[in-house]
């Protein structure tokens, strides 16, 4: 793998210079906030540990009382909980799920197999480590952890969201080019997604320096285009 | 002038009160939901999180203008309907437009709804709203029913009147208790016309994804559950207004709006779904029965 | 010479202009333009709308010693303004592209602006009509002219052409046996006659009469049983027009109805008459079969597949809407009724012409073989859109304010089932709409429509007037009250009592300004939080949309367009099995009899007034 590892780089922060105006203040640290409170996961349940999440769930410890409820389709969620192994078949769909969900979001790994590979190490269909093909902004370690583990992992996750440091979605847009040399790196060249994360970056103001580089370049030369259809007279 | 300008006031703050009250209805059905699955449930400013969050998502997408336009039709539709609907105090253009136009008026935004759905290409979405129109057709022949009925006890269509004269008489006017049959097939078609369980028919996320939502997200969605505050609330309120002599106070329109609202809450989080076909069946059969029925009684 | 000849002798010579220079290639022009001045000409009579007075045409006939006179009143002046209104439309769409296209693929476009021109000749003629006689001829005028039209494109369009004549002549038959029943009982073919004779009438004429003359001219209306020429009928002939036989031809059955059996005959006798062992008056009784004129067509038009016939199959039903309307005898019900007659025509004129430009860039009205074009003709999309929240009868189109006043009528007059009825014919208007826009223009794209665009101006224009009128008409339905005032005056009932924004009454009033006013507003609300409450949104491909994490691509349609209401039709699906072919095959058989028993009637009854229809119908065909 020609790239360097990308796991522990942090976010180029690009100083969120605090503005004058101290309305705008309070209003983003109450968007934030609202944020925490306010999760819909889509639980994307691949390997064994979605069964420790009805639990979490249900009457026992319900998460709604955190504001976390489930949601079904990648468009209406902020946290993608990816519950343990990740084959390579299932990783293309975990992906396009991701680039499918509205920013701000989050990736959860749930269970040791997400971290490292588990006890499927030594699989050739399973993808290792899930933070070189999606960021991951937090890994709940276990096989399998239970539900106390993943609320503590969830509260954790709501404290860094109220203060604006959970950006790691922004490390996919930045470094595009090194999650997609990655995917491409298992997927082939032909690797492509429906979606448009290289057009989304540039609406949004999320490029990087690289956002774009050479893996992007094959992803030019194979996309089947994807221009939104334009309403015309 | 002075008249049009207080109509104007009224007009304004009327789907501000709605949408607050809205969001508390919301509030107040995840909890009892929360409740009978012997959950805590969410806090208190749950919903109005879920929308400041959704509100301020960083990335949006659209599918098209039709997208961005049915959004904005599914909400404004509700707050213009929110004018027709008297609460204590404020009468808005009620008396300019009354039952009937209330009835079709509520479409507006369920036909916004279903243009931006459609425009999101996604097959899910199109048969949620096929399920919702045909859901739709079978609650409202009941829902109809009733209004004629209310409409013809009164002899008005003018909510205000209608609201008077409840008040005027006391409980022995009310509308349920001068036709019970009719209020309690008025509030089997409330209920149906919620899309709660049983008959949530075009949400059915583990089929359908969701329907309508599936490709809603961000402010979409928002909109979305901005339409449901505004949905909770009309359906009540207008039931208050048929059946329990609307509020005489704010104390008491908040009572009877909540105590109405809580009944098919309640009923909705112990049942399944049904099929659409079974819907149709069940929805045509006892209520519109009952409906009827009523009707014979108030013709008399 | 007055301006009621002047308006007759103008449309006689745009029919005969066009007739005679149909091969030329400017006829489609020189066509609309004489249907314009033939409007101006009726909004110099626009006197007649307000409220003005008969006026009586300077020609008079005399036929085998029996006087043929015409005149104009506010009802047949709100009538023309419709026809002549739905030509133009039509005409001005076919004139300009359009024509060039059709004629590529083989039509004739001046013969299509001939037969439209002659058919709104005929329908003055009709409308003009001052006596029974006068009106039957006007009637076969327009029986035939029609048929030149809707036989236009050939092919299938001829045998549906046939079907309708069979029915036309079956219809004129039942009207001849009126008439003639009418000439025996006073003498005279006179309306002044007719309506003074009236009154002696003894219930078996009464209800004789009225039911031949309802069948007759029902069968122009789509009336139910006499409803099943027409859907194919009008959706066969071409484009533009369908557009102006679905607007406004079936109303000639309506017009004729009104004349004779609404004015002349009085239909408050009806509700004298008790139907025996039911609980029915003869009112009660039309008023169902409006009632399942409404319910029966609507829902049959829910499961067709091809735009055109789910249109015209709604035309079928709105009749009802109008027929109830009127049945129900009351200023606000009547004034539904006709008020309904306008709406309906600019909705069924829009969502035509919408189709028609539709089926010019894609070559099909087939709804499972369309798609997402709304990205390429926005503007036709939108005149769709308008003309089926108009037909639908929601609010803040024309289409509501007709239908509130029907709805408030059938309150009033507490007939709760018919108002069940009614609406059910709306719900089901609704589904049917709504798969209409969706399957033509929302969902996705095909790939062989990539690459098409909006339609040329010279056909948008016409269509975006219509749809402005459609908004217009809505927003302040007392411009369109105002003619349907005089309307109801000429024909004998209380004239609404109305306001610029709808109606005013003390137990429920109706004010579409403040109304359209509050949606609007609402909308305004609505687009200020969507636009200034979020970020940018980013417009995505098509592709780009939730599937179960399935990857997408454009060789797999996905858009959900077949069996569109599948849910529902599982329930009621198994109704519609072989009950029209059951009703098409009993009709027939009674048409046979009833002529056989007209027949019977002529030859021994009054071999006198038979030989003189003959002779009458032999000079109308010299003539026509
Ligand atoms: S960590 Fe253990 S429980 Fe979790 S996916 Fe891997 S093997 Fe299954």
């Amino acid at each position: 793998m020609s790239n360097t590892d990308l796991s522990n780089i942090e976010v180029n922060q690009k100083p969120v210079a605090k503005r004058s105006n101290p309305f705008a203040n309070v209003f983003n640290e109450l968007v934030s906030f609202c944020r925490s409170r306010s999760m819909f996961m889509l639980h994307y349940c691949t390997g064994c540990g979605a069964i420790e999440l009805p639990p979490a769930m249900t009457s026992r410890f319900d998460m709604e009382r955190l504001g976390i409820q489930p949601m079904v389709t990648p468009r209406q969620a902020d946290i993608l909980l990816i519950t343990g192994y990740v084959s390579i078949k299932t990783l293309k769909r975990v992906i396009l799920t991701y680039e499918q969900m509205g920013a701000p979001k989050y990736v959860i790994g749930i269970c040791s197999c997400t971290v490292n590979g588990g006890m499927y190490w030594q699989s050739y269909a399973t993808a290792k480590k899930l933070d070189e093909y999606i960021p991951v902004d937090l890994y709940i370690a276990g096989c399998m952890p239970r539900p106390e583990a993943v609320i503590e992992g969830l509260q954790q996750l709501m404290a860094k969201i109220k203060t604006d440091e959970a950006n790691s979605w922004k490390k996919y847009y930045e470094h595009y080019d090194y999650y997609l040399g990655n995917q491409q790196h298992l997927f082939g060249n032909n690797w492509q997604t429906p979606t448009d994360i290289i057009g989304e970056a540039k609406t949004y103001q999320l490029e990087g320096p690289n956002t774009l580089g050479e893996h992007t370049k094959i992803l030019e030369s194979v996309q089947r285009p994807l221009e939104p259809l334009e309403m015309k007279l | 002038m002075q008249v049009t300008l207080l109509t104007i006031m009224e007009v304004i703050l009327m789907p501000i009160v709605a949408f607050i009250i809205g969001l508390f209805m919301v509030l107040m059905m995840r909890k009892l939901a929360a409740r009978l699955q012997r959950r805590v449930g969410p806090p208190l400013f749950q919903p109005l999180f879920d929308i400041v969050k959704l509100y301020g998502k960083q990335t949006q997408i659209s599918h098209g203008m039709i997208h961005d336009i049915g959004i904005i039709m599914a909400v404004g539709g509700y707050v213009a309907a929110e004018a027709l609907l008297p609460v204590p105090g404020m009468d808005g253009i009620a008396a300019k437009g009354g039952l009937i136009t209330l009835a079709y008026l509520t479409m507006v935004p369920s036909l916004g709804l279903a243009l931006g759905v459609g425009q999101c290409a996604n097959p899910n979405g199109s048969i949620g709203i096929s399920r919702a129109l045909t859901s739709m057709l079978a609650y409202d022949i009941p829902f109809i029913i009733v209004i004629f009925g209310v409409a013809y006890q009164f002899s008005s269509t003018n909510l205000v009147d209608i609201i008077a004269t409840q008040q005027a008489g006391g409980f022995s006017t009310w509308g349920i208790s001068e036709m019970p049959v009719l209020a309690v097939a008025g509030l089997f078609a409330m209920h149906a016309s919620l899309g709660k369980q049983p008959f949530e028919i075009y949400i059915a996320p583990a089929e359908i994804a969701t329907g309508p939502m599936v490709e809603m997200g961000g402010k979409f969605l928002g909109g979305l559950f901005v339409m449901q505050s505004f949905q909770l609330y009309t359906a009540s309120v207008l039931y208050v207004s048929l059946f329990l002599g609307g509020g005489e106070n704010w104390i008491t329109f908040l009572l009877k709006s909540f105590g109405v609202l809580a009944i098919p809450v309640v009923i909705a989080y112990l049942f399944p779904r049904y099929r659409t076909d079974d819907l149709v069946r069940l929805v045509w059969k006892w209520p519109v029965m009952l409906a009827l029925i009523g009707i014979a009684f108030v013709m008399n | 010479m007055n301006q009621l000849d002047t308006l007759l002798l103008i449309s006689l010579i745009t029919a005969l202009i066009s007739g005679l220079g149909r091969r030329h290639q400017l006829i489609g022009w020189a066509t609309a333009i004489l249907l314009t001045v033939q409007f101006l000409a009726l909004l110099s009579i626009s006197s007649l709308g307000y409220g003005g007075t008969v006026i009586e045409s300077a020609v008079n006939l005399t036929i085998l010693g029996q006087p043929l006179s015409w005149r104009f009143d506010g009802l047949s002046w709100f009538f023309a303004l419709i026809t002549i209104g739905a030509a133009m439309a039509s005409s001005f769409f076919a004139a300009g592209i359009w024509a060039k296209k059709y004629k590529k693929h083989g039509g004739n476009p001046g013969l299509l602006q001939f037969a439209m021109s002659l058919n709104v000749f005929t329908m003055l003629v009709l409308l003009a009509s001052g006596d029974l006689l006068s009106l039957f001829i006007g009637w076969e005028l327009v029986s035939w002219a029609s048929l030149l039209l809707m036989v236009l494109a050939g092919g299938i369009a001829t045998q549906w052409g046939l079907r309708y004549i069979v029915y036309a002549t079956a219809g004129a038959m039942s009207i001849l046996a009126g008439i003639g029943i009418i000439y025996h009982l006073t003498g005279s073919f006179a309306y002044a006659d007719l309506a003074a004779a009236a009154s002696t009438f003894s219930t078996t004429h009464v209800v004789v009469l009225s039911l031949l003359f309802i069948a007759g001219f029902g069968v122009k209306m789509g009336l139910l049983p006499f409803h099943l020429w027409q859907a194919g009928a009008y959706a066969e002939t071409p484009g533009p027009g369908s557009a102006f036989l679905g607007a406004i031809s079936s109303r000639m059955g309506l017009y004729a109805m009104l004349i004779v059996v609404f004015q002349l005959i009085g239909l408050g006798k009806m509700i004298a008459v008790e139907i025996p062992f039911t609980f029915l008056s003869l009112r009660d009784l039309l008023m169902w079969v409006a009632a399942f004129t409404i319910i029966f067509p609507t829902y049959t038009a829910l499961r067709q597949n091809d735009a055109r016939y789910l249109l015209a199959w709604h035309g079928i039903g709105q009749g009802g809407y109008m027929m109830m309307g009127l049945l129900l005898l009351d200023p606000v019900g009547s004034a539904g009724g006709l008020l309904h007659v306008f709406n309906y025509a600019t909705n069924q004129a829009a969502l035509f012409l919408a189709i028609t430009a539709v089926v010019y860039r894609t070559h099909t009205a087939d709804l499972n073989r369309l798609g997402g074009l709304v990205n390429r003709m926005p503007l036709t999309f939108l005149v769709l859109l308008v003309g089926i929240i108009g037909l639908a009868g929601i609010p803040p189109m024309n289409g509501f304010v007709s239908k509130w006043l029907i709805y408030r009528s059938l309150i009033i007059e507490g007939m709760p089932l018919l108002f069940v009825a009614t609406v059910i014919g709306t719900l089901g208007t609704i589904l049917s709409v709504y798969k209409l826009i969706h399957n033509t223009f929302l969902g996705q794209l095909r790939l062989e429509h990539e690459h098409i665009r909006e339609v040329p101006w010279s056909m948008l224009a016409p269509m975006l007037v219509v749809a402005t009128i459609i908004f217009i008409t809505g927003f302040m339905p007392g411009l369109v009250l105002d003619w349907v005032a005089s309307a109801q005056a000429a024909l004998g009932f209380t004239p609404l009592a109305y306001t610029l924004g709808g109606v005013e009454t003390a137990r429920g009033s109706l004010d579409m300004i403040w109304l359209c006013g509050v949606l609007f507003g609402g909308f305004g609300v609505g687009a200020l939080l969507f636009y200034g409450g979020g970020n940018k949104a980013k417009r995505v491909h098509q592709l780009d949309n939730y599937a179960g994490g399935h990857f997408l691509t454009a060789d797999t349609r996905y858009h959900y367009s077949n069996n569109f209401y599948a849910g529902l039709m599982h329930h009621i699906g198994g109704w519609y099995r072989g009950t029209f072919k059951w009703l098409e095959s009993s009709l027939i058989s009674i048409v046979s009899l009833l002529s056989g028993l007209t027949q019977i009637l002529f030859h021994s009854y009054h071999p006198a007034l038979f030989l003189l229809i003959t002779a009458t119908l032999s000079l109308y065909f010299f003539i026509g």
